[in-house]
């Protein structure tokens, strides 16, 4: 039968379902679950092609103000252990961390973002994260107040940095994500882990 | 395996703990006066200077493998001076200068 076609066999109409849905009605649902589906791949392949591959992204807040960062930088999340200071380390240093039997440094994400408010006493690490990095042969542990989860994005969800940001801080971000139906600042590993 | 290790002076220096070569303390003294603290001389290995700590907590040996490189993030964000290795023991975390 040419594609198309009508269909001249009635013979199918006197038969009836047990579930009550002809089979013809049964025949057209499954051919748009069918349709549904393969315009569902059609689309990703479609969306794959036009942005590149997806980021995986972790999310994480300091307060309500969410940041993201390319999880491929991302070498663990951990819990505050006791963080040993170090004097005449620059404010946005907390100190050192034992890390599995190694040295890591922590600092504190807000004053890396913020450097200007150093008059601030210390971050409390109570029930906070510590999301370490590594870039370029550097590592260091960022204090976050909490850490949501890992979602994958598109490529060309990334938009730039929004141009009100001060250029001083606009440097620590790669741009920004629609993530969760909310904008978050996607740092750059490399920027943050620099002075 | 190693074998190496070193004799440190453990100071608190109102921040964390400092640890000093012994053999290249000349001598700990108190200070007097309101501040207190103490004031330890250095210099019998190397060149002479004085430190200022809150307290002087004793001393520890400290092993080669207890001994890391000081963490480049930050090497980068300390002022003055800057410690030479961190000691890492289950307990505590020294700052080796």
């Amino acid at each position: 039968m040419r594609t198309g076609a009508v269909n001249t066999n009635f013979e199918v109409f006197d038969m009836v379902s047990t579930s009550g849905i002809s089979p013809l009605d049964e025949a057209r649902e499954e051919l748009l679950r069918e349709a549904s589906i393969e315009a569902q791949a059609s689309g990703r392949e479609k969306a794959q092609e036009e942005s590149g591959p997806a980021r995986s992204l972790l999310v994480f807040f300091l307060g309500a103000e969410g940041f993201a960062v390319d999880l491929a930088h991302v070498r663990k999340v951990l819990r505050p252990a006791r963080i040993a200071r170090v004097s005449g380390a620059s404010p946005e240093v907390l100190g050192l961390m034992n890390c599995e039997g190694e040295v890591l440094c922590v600092l504190d994400l807000r004053r890396v973002l913020s450097p200007g408010k150093e008059t601030a006493p210390p971050a409390a690490t109570e029930g906070k994260f510590v999301v370490v990095l590594r870039h370029g042969g550097k590592e260091a542990g960022f204090l976050v107040d909490t850490v949501r989860d890992a979602t994958e994005h598109p490529a060309s969800s990334v938009h730039p940095v929004l141009d009100s940001i001060v250029p001083s801080r606009a440097r620590l971000f790669e741009g920004t994500v629609a993530c969760g139906g909310q904008f978050v600042g996607l740092l750059s590993p490399s920027a943050c882990l620099n002075p | 395996m190693t074998t190496g290790s070193v004799d440190l002076l453990v100071v608190d220096d109102g921040e964390a703990l400092r640890g000093y070569d012994c053999r290249d303390v000349v001598r700990v003294e108190e200070v007097v006066g309101e501040a207190g603290g103490y004031l330890v001389r250095l210099g019998r290995l190397g060149s002479p200077r004085d430190v200022a700590c809150r307290e002087v907590l004793g001393s520890v040996a400290l092993s080669a493998r207890e001994i890391r490189p000081v963490p480049e993030v930050l090497r980068e964000r300390v002022t003055g001076e800057a410690p030479w290795a961190v000691g890492l023991t289950e307990r505590e975390i020294y700052l080796l200068y």
